[in-house]
């Protein structure tokens, strides 16, 4: 699962911390749960799309769908860069998808 | 991925659907030979002139001509506040419940001109307050900005006895009514307004890119636009009546062939979905206040149903997460945030991430509405 663009969303606020991503695959219940290395995950499986979220000690939040190629990811306002670059070198040693999320 | 279908319910953003007819408008103006419609008066005896004699009788406007087109309503709220050419030191009247649009103006007023703005806040049954607003008045403002509901809870603001209040203090008034026009009767006269500024993509259920102001006879707002006009190319000045004074250049055909046909809709149509809206909007408020942990910020009083805009919050839960888990999982398009009206959610107690905005349409149903209170029900179960 690889990261194929990103970009910053605009909200009602100043939306430099809100960011969009667009993976290669779509995401898996596996892979989701893959994410508990990096904070709390919670899996919304009985909802129409099962919806997930995740909360890191570093207050990074994501929020995603089961079967989307995309999330929404906010990153804390102290410190981002880091958390960021951190986020996305997960991905980067992921497998491609064709190898994992199948 | 399991399909999924959608409910949308943002219009108090962008009315969707166009109403019957309007996107066959648009493409015959798009695709029909224009040589019968080119920048010259025989253009404005056609779309723009039907749309300007529609509007003009919904607005209960006796001259069709002062009736000028815009792109929105942000666009028609700016040409009237900043147009009004305020002199410095006076003072303009408005209220928490406003969007960005008057805000804003005002504000650059202020900051550049030196402007007086008095903003008037809620009492406690959740109407202006009258008593603050009378004060104001007392000041001899030279303008009253007033919307005619909230964009955030709905609310029915009774503008009428408010302007008459104001025109006898020597005010302007200008009607903010984006989120009426379409959905509540809108007498300019009736209701003591100078000035009314909409947008043809709300309630009316037109096109993007066509906005409305209506200038009332003896209000004069300063050319912001001078150019083109296709008639009366011998003058060196732009000509000063209207509708001309306030257009120039090539008007938006296509948009304005789609507003002359939702227009159309709403002479024949208008009542009927109307009471509609009413309807799904009260069914959405009453069954959003019977989930626990769901608050929704209706102000007392409120007879927020008329224009179908509930906004509400879930205990525990942001509201921009809320609307993502609601449209992204449950296929319900909402709006979340601030609603480009800041000020008003400190006085709802919605600051400071804003509130969950349904908004309903006459081409809603009564399926969709309880699906989307069940999917808020699950969402406040189970997520906080």
């Amino acid at each position: 699962m690889r990261v194929v663009e990103s970009r910053k969303l605009e909200d009602c606020f100043d939306g430099s911390s809100v960011h969009w991503y667009r993976f290669d695959c779509p995401w898996t219940q596996a892979g989701i749960l893959e994410l508990k290395s990096l904070g709390k995950i919670e899996y919304f499986a009985d909802f129409p799309r099962p919806f997930f979220r995740l909360r890191t000690d570093r207050g990074m939040f994501v929020q995603g769908i089961c079967g989307e190629h995309t999330c929404r990811v906010i990153l804390p306002r102290e410190g981002n860069h880091e958390v960021r670059r951190d986020w996305e070198s997960v991905f980067s040693s992921r497998e491609p998808a064709d190898k994992t999320f199948d | 991925m399991p399909a999924l279908s959608m409910v949308y319910l943002n219009n108090a953003a962008l009315g969707w659907p166009t109403a019957p007819g309007v996107a066959e408008a648009v493409q015959a103006w798009l695709t029909d030979p224009p040589e019968e419609r080119g920048r010259t008066a025989a253009a404005h005896e056609d779309v723009a002139g039907e749309a300007r004699r529609r509007l003009s009788k919904m607005l209960g406007a006796s001259d069709p001509e002062r009736i000028i087109f815009t792109l929105n309503a942000t666009q028609s709220l700016n040409i009237a506040i900043l147009g009004l050419n305020l002199p410095p030191g006076s003072l303009a009247i408005t209220t928490v419940t406003e969007h960005n649009s008057v805000l804003r103006p005002l504000e650059r007023l202020r900051a550049e001109r030196g402007i007086r703005v008095k903003i008037v806040g809620f009492d406690s049954t959740g109407a202006l307050d009258e008593d603050e607003f009378r004060k104001g008045l007392s000041d001899g403002p030279r303008l009253v900005v007033l919307n005619h509901a909230s964009n955030v809870t709905g609310r029915v603001n009774d503008v009428g006895p408010l302007f008459l209040a104001a025109k006898a203090a020597g005010a302007s008034t200008l009607l903010d009514a984006s989120q009426t026009a379409g959905l509540i009767p809108v007498d300019a006269a009736g209701l003591h307004a100078d000035l009314v500024a909409f947008p043809g993509h709300k309630g009316l259920h037109g096109p993007t890119g066509t906005g409305c102001l209506y200038v009332a006879p003896g209000i004069e707002l300063d050319q912001f636009i001078v150019g083109g006009t296709g008639t009366r190319s011998d003058l060196a000045r732009h000509p000063e009546e209207m509708p001309l004074r306030l257009e120039a250049g090539t008007a938006n055909g296509a948009g304005l062939a789609g507003l002359a046909a939702a227009l159309g809709w709403c002479e024949h149509h208008g009542g009927e979905a109307r009471e509609e809206v009413a309807r799904l909007g009260d069914r959405l408020r009453s069954g959003l206040r019977q989930i626990p942990r769901v608050r929704v910020f209706g102000l007392a009083g409120s007879q927020g149903g008329a224009t179908g805009v509930v906004s509400f919050g879930i205990e525990g839960l942001d509201a921009g997460q809320a609307g993502y888990i609601l449209r992204e999982s449950f296929g319900i398009v909402c709006r979340t945030g601030l609603h480009c009206a800041p000020l008003i959610h400190r006085a709802i107690g919605s600051s400071p991430s804003g509130t969950i905005r349904f908004s309903a349409s006459a081409f809603n149903t009564s399926q969709e509405i309880d699906e989307a209170i069940a999917a808020v029900e699950q969402v406040s179960r189970c997520v906080s």
